[in-house]
């Protein structure tokens, strides 16, 4: 399969084609809406069944395969920001605040890209680690932090790293909903086995890929909405929401292969580098760098890189690793 | 039945301001509040309410006078350079003046 294949398949999925639905509804201003209700069943949903199938995974696997991917993966997520805040900085001469909360951003995931390509993987009959979602748990908080403190030694902010406003952040960081369901449901599904998900499966994974459809459709909307505000952002910002998920996504890839992951395991570490989280890091970087401008962090993240992730990205990272590994 | 002047302050404001608020509203000395979800547009653009995070919430508190003072003072000291807000006061006459 070369790479247009790859992109011709991730486009022709549900899930996707939902996606371009969401942007369509969203650009012809459609009265489509979904109650806040609804979207946020579907986000416990989508986070408890990955983490609860990772878990499971866990369980078969054990514990002594993971922790070396995952400390790859949260080394990844750590030093992501490291490189980016300097680029974002002098290359896009953004000031320090903007340029530490957009590095927080790029470091942290996007669960919903991550299973988008866990559902990619499934499609075209891609084998992976299920227990990529243990990586997806520990890739959100370090780069938060990172930025936290990228921002604090830029003199935002009265106050020190120590302060409320950084101390409620990080808490946000560590214990808010997505980093709390995914670890719960890996240990749960690491507890109950394979046994425990014979009880559970017609729920968490027979209608999953309706779910993440519907999902998708909402985030399509999401990310339309946002399109207004790429004029605010610069040409250079929105060449890095391409760039950065192309250069991060191979790093992701190569480290994956060193770690000895599976070619559909490092195509998922791949994405996880590659993509920007658009909830997490938004709020923790609202409440601990408040001068940071949510246009360019949120716009960059939610109406740039996801969108080129969920089309394009998740089908480039996946090609880019068959002729890493030597694949046919 | 008597009436009390009291001072109705409404706070709107990013839904991310939750916590200091409470926390605020704890210690200048409010017996309590009401707090609702609400979306619309302003100074910094349109505020949909389909994301919990992106929404803006609107914090309803009756207070004397002069907890009403301090409230404002405090808001507009300590939050205005870090929240997006509208804050404003307004007289209404509650029963039972010793709830609040």
């Amino acid at each position: 399969m070369d790479m247009l294949d790859a992109i011709r398949a991730n486009l022709l999925s549900p899930a996707v084609l939902f996606f371009v639905l969401g942007v369509v509804a969203a650009l012809v201003k459609s009265d489509l809406k979904f109650p806040e209700a609804l979207y946020v069943t579907l986000t416990i949903y989508l986070l408890t069944a990955i983490g609860f199938k990772g878990g499971v995974a866990i369980s078969e696997a054990g514990l002594g395969v993971v922790w070396a991917p995952a400390l790859a993966a949260m080394a990844l997520g750590a030093l992501i920001p490291l490189w980016s805040y300097p680029v974002l900085r002098y290359a896009g001469r953004l000031p320090a605040v903007d340029a530490a909360a957009i590095a927080a951003h790029y470091g942290s995931v996007s669960a919903v890209t991550f299973i988008a390509a866990t559902n990619f993987l499934i499609q075209i009959n891609q084998p992976y680690e299920s227990y990529a979602t243990a990586f997806l748990a520990v890739m959100e908080s370090p780069a938060i932090i990172i930025g936290i403190l990228l921002g604090k030694a830029a003199g935002s902010g009265r106050g020190s790293i120590w302060g409320p406003a950084a101390r409620l952040a990080l808490r946000e960081a560590v214990f808010g909903r997505s980093v709390l369901l995914l670890v719960g449901g890996l240990i749960i599904g690491a507890l109950s086995g394979q046994s425990g998900m014979a009880k559970v499966e017609g729920f968490f994974v027979t209608p999953f890929q309706g779910v993440l459809a519907l999902f998708l459709l909402e985030m399509g909307m999401l990310a339309a909405r946002r399109l207004e505000d790429l004029k605010k952002v610069g040409l250079f910002l929105l060449g890095f929401g391409v760039a950065a998920p192309l250069v991060h996504g191979v790093l992701g890839l190569v480290a994956g292969r060193l770690v000895g992951l599976s070619l559909g395991g490092a195509t998922l570490l791949g994405v996880l580098a590659s993509s920007a989280s658009y909830i997490a890091a938004p709020a923790a970087m609202r409440l601990s760098l408040p001068e940071a401008r949510p246009t360019l962090y949120l716009t960059a993240a939610l109406a740039i890189t996801f969108p080129f992730n969920i089309a394009f990205g998740i089908p480039i990272y996946y090609a880019i690793a068959r002729w890493l590994y030597g694949a046919p | 039945m008597t009436k009390h002047p009291m001072k109705l302050v409404t706070i709107i404001c990013e839904a991310l301001a939750r916590e200091p608020l409470r926390t605020l509203l704890g210690e200048v000395g409010a017996h309590g509040y009401t707090l609702f979800t609400v979306e619309g547009s302003g100074a910094e653009g349109q505020r949909t309410a389909d994301i919990e995070a992106f929404a803006n919430i609107q914090v309803e508190v009756i207070v004397p006078a002069a907890v009403a003072e301090q409230l404002m003072a405090r808001l507009e000291r300590e939050f205005f350079s870090r929240f997006g807000m509208v804050v404003y006061e307004g007289d209404v006459a509650v029963l039972r003046g010793g709830k609040f």
